[in-house]
């Protein structure tokens, strides 16, 4: 009832006094039948008793509507209360708590990640081949690759078409890719009991790259142009290890840089000796009379210059050891490379190489018929 | 003039509606409400973990430990929740990796035992493992080197992860170490280091500590997905998955029936082992651990392949296996190898420089 003292108290203020008097002493029901004598003449004695049923059914009316609906908004809270909290077993919870985390870590990365997007890009040309240990190797790639920012993985299979195995790791990958194929010619292929180092591998893959970097290149304008201007291309192998630091050097490459690179030609690593901040020669014990006595792993080279040389490629029929050379001494000389890794004092990739798997018992089993479910995917 | 009644009467008849308003405003925020309290949560939580993990400072007998917890992200960088976006922002100041991802209350904790030794390709192996192991939220890695002191080299190197690790060290008896052929089934190889590993556990933990954990061995040359490490997060028990490239297979696996519960082992060498399944194959319940605080991996008189046996066989039966990988169909790690490096340009006193450390 006190809601009706408000009204009669508002519209109070808005008369004379002499009334109002009359409204403190009386109760609410009298109150709101004087306050509707503000509105009618005062000798409409009967309007006056009809609006007093009317208007008391319509503040009985208001207090009802504005109860129920905040019983009913309390409920609802209520309930959604209920949901979040007590009706949810723990289990329930805790994987929905770790939905959350998920959602939030995911968050986490794309926006640290995102955020990113005024350093310079690496695109990363890896040749691969379809062997046992394939998805091992490119498993463990991608996890360092998720760590850099602005990374473009250019993956190029040796096959005359793409893998499913490959296809859908890059698709799981949550890396940012691009998928070729190219097949190498049967006499540039190494045979089966052929030692590694018999042929060059990879140089038709990498070319591959290059081709596709080229006309994404040409076909670039504005923005994108621009950002090809400062992009970087780097030579991975699938079976290398790289550190993280070793992208953040890479990055700001004008021409071609290079650095050492570990477990490689037969030493613990191989680097270019600098001195005043320019590469004199090479530390290497094997062949050092190369003109880029340095391993695939240990030199970047910038987009603009690539762009710029469309006859650079890397020849599938060079000697050995000379595959890197090929490709270098079209675009650079010895004075131009830039040194980094601490002017080539810091080991930052090494070339580890992944033993071929024992598969003697398994060759047994299939001749037996019995051999490993060859659906599940290895 | 407003009387106190009349204000009185305002008051209770503007209370009701204020009052639904905001109930409504609430209900149509609370989403949003709710990831800005899981924020606050997660950021307290990265603040407070050197706290939460303590270790008791004993003499274990042969070594020392040194631990060191995630204030990598909270000391180096900020981390705040900004106010118009419901998410974390951590600036990174000094690393070049990534932070790990923020822990969590809610996950089980993954302690990772990897032993180690040194060797050329140490370095490279435990880098590409770190980038890995930097994916995975809520993991403890302990690492224990096969040497009579904690190598400066690996001392950097967890430093600069940035990741929530345990080193430890002990140095493997002469007469048990491999000699001259490293492929040796005889002697089990970093035996010495895991047993280490656990009995660090046994002493950090204590049963009736509510912290879940998870106990995994993982070899610092074998290759691990992350599924793998989002599938052993839910072991009651000990849970098991096939391996890639052991016991001379494309793959070796658990023989799982219809009813999930394995009988048997899907292997051809020695497959009457009672747990014939590789070191990368299985994940312990640290419960289970510091519930049997005598279970160890046998160091001597064992045969080649039953070391994994040596050890479960005093923790679980087969009957309580839990298979993980789709009911053990998914290959989720390989047992890769690294060539050794053939180092013949060294010569004898050594080409290169040996101050880079490789």
């Amino acid at each position: 009832m006190n809601g009706v003292a408000v009204h009669s108290a508002l519209v109070c203020t808005e008369t004379h006094n002499a009334i109002c008097n009359i409204h403190n002493e009386a109760t609410g029901k009298d109150l709101f039948i004087s306050a509707l004598n503000l509105y009618t003449s005062l000798n409409h004695q009967q309007v006056i008793m009809r609006m007093r049923l009317k208007l008391k059914t319509v503040f009985v009316l208001y207090f009802i509507v504005s109860l129920l609906g905040l019983i009913y908004a309390l409920m609802q809270l209520g309930q959604r209360c209920d949901c979040r909290d007590h009706a949810m077993s723990k289990d329930q919870q805790i994987s929905q708590l770790r939905g959350e985390l998920q959602k939030l870590q995911e968050h986490i990365k794309t926006s640290e990640l995102s955020k990113k997007t005024d350093v310079p890009r690496i695109y990363v040309i890896t040749p691969t081949y379809a062997r046992l240990v394939q998805k091992a190797e490119l498993t463990r790639l991608s996890h360092t690759f998720l760590h850099v920012p602005q990374l473009h993985w250019i993956v190029v299979e040796d096959a005359p078409q793409p893998t499913s195995l490959v296809t859908d790791f890059l698709a799981a990958s949550g890396l940012t890719y691009t998928h070729l194929y190219k097949r190498t010619p049967k006499d540039r292929k190494l045979q089966e009991g052929d030692p590694s180092w018999l042929k060059p591998r990879g140089a038709e893959q990498r070319n591959e790259g290059l081709r596709w970097l080229r006309e994404m290149g040409a076909a670039a304008k504005g923005k994108e142009a621009a950002a090809l201007e400062e992009a970087v291309v780097y030579f991975a192998d699938d079976d290398n290890t790289y550190s993280l630091q070793l992208f953040e050097e890479m990055r700001y490459t004008y021409r071609v840089s290079v650095w050492p690179v570990g477990l490689v030609g037969g030493m613990k690593f191989e680097r270019p000796v600098v001195e005043d901040g320019k590469v004199v020669r090479f530390h290497t014990g094997w062949r050092p009379n190369r003109p880029f006595p340095i391993d695939m792993a240990g030199f970047a080279v910038s987009l603009r210059l690539i762009l710029t040389n469309p006859q650079a490629r890397f020849d599938g029929d060079a000697q050995m050891g000379f595959l890197e050379s090929s490709f270098l001494q079209h675009l650079v000389t010895m004075d131009d490379l830039e040194p980094k890794a601490d002017l080539c004092t810091k080991v930052l990739v090494w070339h580890t190489r992944t033993e071929k798997p024992k598969m003697k018992r398994e060759d047994a089993l299939q001749k037996q018929g019995l051999g490993s479910d060859p659906d599940v995917e290895v | 003039m407003p009387k106190r009644r009349d204000i009185l009467a305002i008051v209770l008849i503007v209370l009701p509606w204020t009052l639904l308003i905001t109930v409504w405003h609430q209900s149509a925020i609370a989403p949003l409400l709710a990831i800005r309290k899981v924020c606050h949560h997660l950021v307290k939580e990265i603040l407070i973990i050197p706290e939460r993990l303590t270790i008791h400072r004993q003499r274990l007998a042969d070594d020392g430990t040194e631990t060191r917890h995630d204030t990598g992200p909270a000391t180096d960088s900020k981390e705040y929740c900004s106010q118009d976006k419901d998410i974390v922002e951590v600036v990174r100041t000094e690393y070049v990796y990534t932070r790990p991802p923020p822990w969590s209350d809610v996950l089980p904790t993954i302690h990772v035992i990897t032993p180690t030794y040194s060797r050329p390709v140490q370095k490279a192996e435990l880098t590409r493992l770190a980038n890995t192991f930097l994916h995975v939220p809520n993991l403890h890695w302990i690492l224990v080197e096969d040497s009579q002191r904690r190598t400066p080299l690996v001392t950097r190197l967890l430093r600069e992860t940035g990741l929530n690790y345990t080193h430890l060290n002990v140095e493997t008896p002469r007469n048990y170490k491999l000699r001259g052929d490293m492929r040796d089934p005889r002697i089990p190889r970093g035996t010495m280091q895991r047993n280490l590993a656990l009995r660090w556990l046994r002493e950090t933990f204590n049963s009736n500590s509510s912290q879940a954990g998870i106990v995994y061995f993982a070899d610092d040359d074998n290759t691990y997905s992350l599924e793998l490490f989002e599938e052993m997060r839910s072991t009651r028990k000990v849970s098991v998955w096939p391996v890639a490239f052991v016991g001379g297979l494309r793959y070796e696996s658990p023989k799982v029936n219809a009813a999930g519960k394995v009988y048997g082992w899907k292997t051809v060498f020695d497959p009457h082992r009672p747990f014939a399944i590789d070191m990368a194959g299985f994940a312990i319940n640290l419960r289970l651990i510091l519930f049997k605080p005598q279970a160890y991996f046998k160091l001597r008189g064992v045969k080649g392949g039953y070391q994994e046996s040596s050890l479960l066989r005093e923790l679980v039966t087969l009957n309580d296996l839990e298979p993980k990988a789709a009911n053990c169909t998914k290959i989720l790690v390989w047992h890769t190898r690294t060539e050794k490096p053939v180092l013949v340009n060294e010569g004898k006193k050594g080409f290169t420089d040996p101050n880079v450390e490789i």
